[in-house]
């Protein structure tokens, strides 16, 4: 049995939107029902991880469970949230 | 910032199968002494003839009012100069002419020209309210009947209201369901209900409404044109933009303080000053995820605020449908459409700009985005005093 509740929060704030988070937002398009089902989704203001200088670490971000996410497109959305269905 | 506001707007409905009216309104407000003039005519017959005379008796009478030639003098220069109808050998247009000036003491004085309109109706809040005229005969030579203009001076105070119309509104439903039209004794009655119900119409709806009726009783085919035009004295509606987080946090507070004391509606700009103002008012900040488009981030809800959106892309976004005085009905319901509407709803709009330059982490681009927001701001300000006629305030805390 996998998690039934994955929290997720997406960053709204102007960095996060501008730089890919607007395509995330469509998360009802190209999130499978099955998995969609098991998330609650929310927005975010900033989640002031878009300041650092690190280069690995780019908009958009996303909040799974509590931890934050770098680079996050949609693709890697949907890998996220399956790690996390099944961890 | 003047404590009333004059809102004054106009319906019409032309009369069935006419592709203009013979009815004219015109409306214009100086912008220093804040002195309004509104004209109300009516040309003989319909089409295209009848707006042509309506149209230069409006246009003559809003120019002379403005001047200081007697009155009198002035409806004889406009019915001097109106061509004359080739069937029927008259030329003849009739008028209302308001000249509206506010006094210091929140009332305003008008002066009021009537020639062979309905009379002007005033209401103060839901009852009505007789007008004393002086009948003021014209002796023009040549007339071909009997001319008397009627001429009045009083003052309104907040909740007054001054209706004209056509009698294309008071001869509606003649024949059909009333044999002597709606008149003025219905007209009456039909306002006096509607601002007993709902004392705080705005022009554009309670003219709507006048108009609309008529043109009901007429069997939605007017019989003529139908205009009302509606011209109300109220209390300004207020805005107040926060946007930025304030220079230090000791004057947080000072922002809480004049949101709280603020009458009127309030719309905050930037994620950052949204958990601001949150945490000043002991709630939370919740992201609408149903409310943004591809080019808006989505707006947010907090308790006790009417609009909390992201900054400034929300902001550059609204300064240019602003200026380009793009229709909401064109834009998607996302943040910048709803503060676009908040702001048109609107007679007086206050700005509050934060102004803090450095956060915790020194971060260099914060001095830049200052100059962003202040550059926007001030194009919001423009868009809004140029093209919609707003009175706006600044301030930088
Ligand atoms: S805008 Fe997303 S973390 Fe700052």
């Amino acid at each position: 049995m996998g998690q039934h509740n994955i929290m997720v929060k997406i960053c709204v704030g102007t960095a996060c939107f501008v730089q890919g988070g607007a395509d995330l937002l469509l998360y009802e398009d190209f999130l499978d029902p099955s998995l969609l089902r098991i998330c609650t989704i929310e927005g975010t203001s900033c989640l002031h991880c878009c300041k650092t200088d690190d280069q690995q670490l780019r908009a958009p971000f996303v909040e799974i469970n509590g931890v934050v996410h770098a680079n996050v497109t949609p693709k890697r959305l949907i890998e996220l949230l399956r790690e996390a269905q099944h961890a | 910032m003047n404590e009333i506001f004059i809102d004054v707007d106009y319906n019409q409905t032309y009369k069935a199968g006419q592709k203009i009216s013979g009815d004219v309104f015109l409306q214009s407000r100086d912008p220093v002494s804040q002195q309004i003039v509104c004209t109300l005519s009516d040309g003989l017959g319909s089409g295209v003839k009848a707006n042509v005379l309506a149209n230069l008796t409006a246009n003559m009478a809003h120019k002379l009012s403005f001047s200081p030639m007697h009155l009198t003098k002035s409806a004889k220069i406009i019915m001097n100069t109106l061509p004359v109808c080739n069937e029927r050998k008259i030329s003849y247009s009739t008028f209302t002419i308001a000249d509206i000036r506010p006094n210091l003491d929140k009332t305003v004085t008008v002066q009021l020209i009537e020639y062979d309109n309905p009379r002007v109706l005033h209401f103060s809040h839901s009852a009505v309210i007789d007008i004393v005229a002086q009948e003021i005969e014209l002796h023009r030579e040549g007339a071909f009947k009997h001319e008397i203009i009627r001429q009045s001076t009083f003052s309104m105070a907040q909740g007054g209201r001054l209706i004209m119309f056509t009698d294309g509104v008071t001869q509606s439903g003649m024949g059909r369901s009333l044999p002597l039209g709606w008149r003025q004794a219905g007209v009456v009655e039909f306002i006096t209900n509607i601002l007993q119900k709902d004392p705080h119409i705005s022009s554009r709806e309670l003219a709507e409404l006048i108009t609309r009726k008529a043109s009901t009783l007429d069997g939605l085919a007017a019989k003529d044109d139908i205009t009302c035009a509606v011209i109300y004295v109220r209390k300004p509606r207020k805005t107040l933009i926060v946007t930025g987080p304030p220079f230090t946090k000791e004057r947080d507070a000072q922002l809480g303080e004049r949101m709280r004391n603020f009458d009127g509606k309030k719309i905050v700009s930037g994620g950052t000053t949204a958990q601001i103002v949150a945490r000043l008012f002991q709630t939370k900040v919740k992201v609408d995820l149903s409310c943004w488009s591809p080019q808006v981030p989505p707006a947010s809800k907090m308790a006790g605020i009417d609009l909390v959106t992201e900054g400034m892309l929300t902001l550059g976004k609204v300064a240019t449908a602003l200026e380009n005085k793009t229709s909401i009905y064109a834009m998607p319901d996302d943040a910048v459409r709803r503060f676009v509407m908040l702001l048109l709803d609107s007679d007086h709009v206050s700005f509050i700009v934060g102004t803090k330059i450095n956060e915790a982490h020194q971060d260099p681009s914060i001095p830049v985005e200052i100059g962003i927001r202040r550059t926007i701001v001030g194009r919001v300000r423009q868009a809004l005093e140029q093209n919609y006629l707003k009175e706006t305030v600044l301030e930088y805390i």
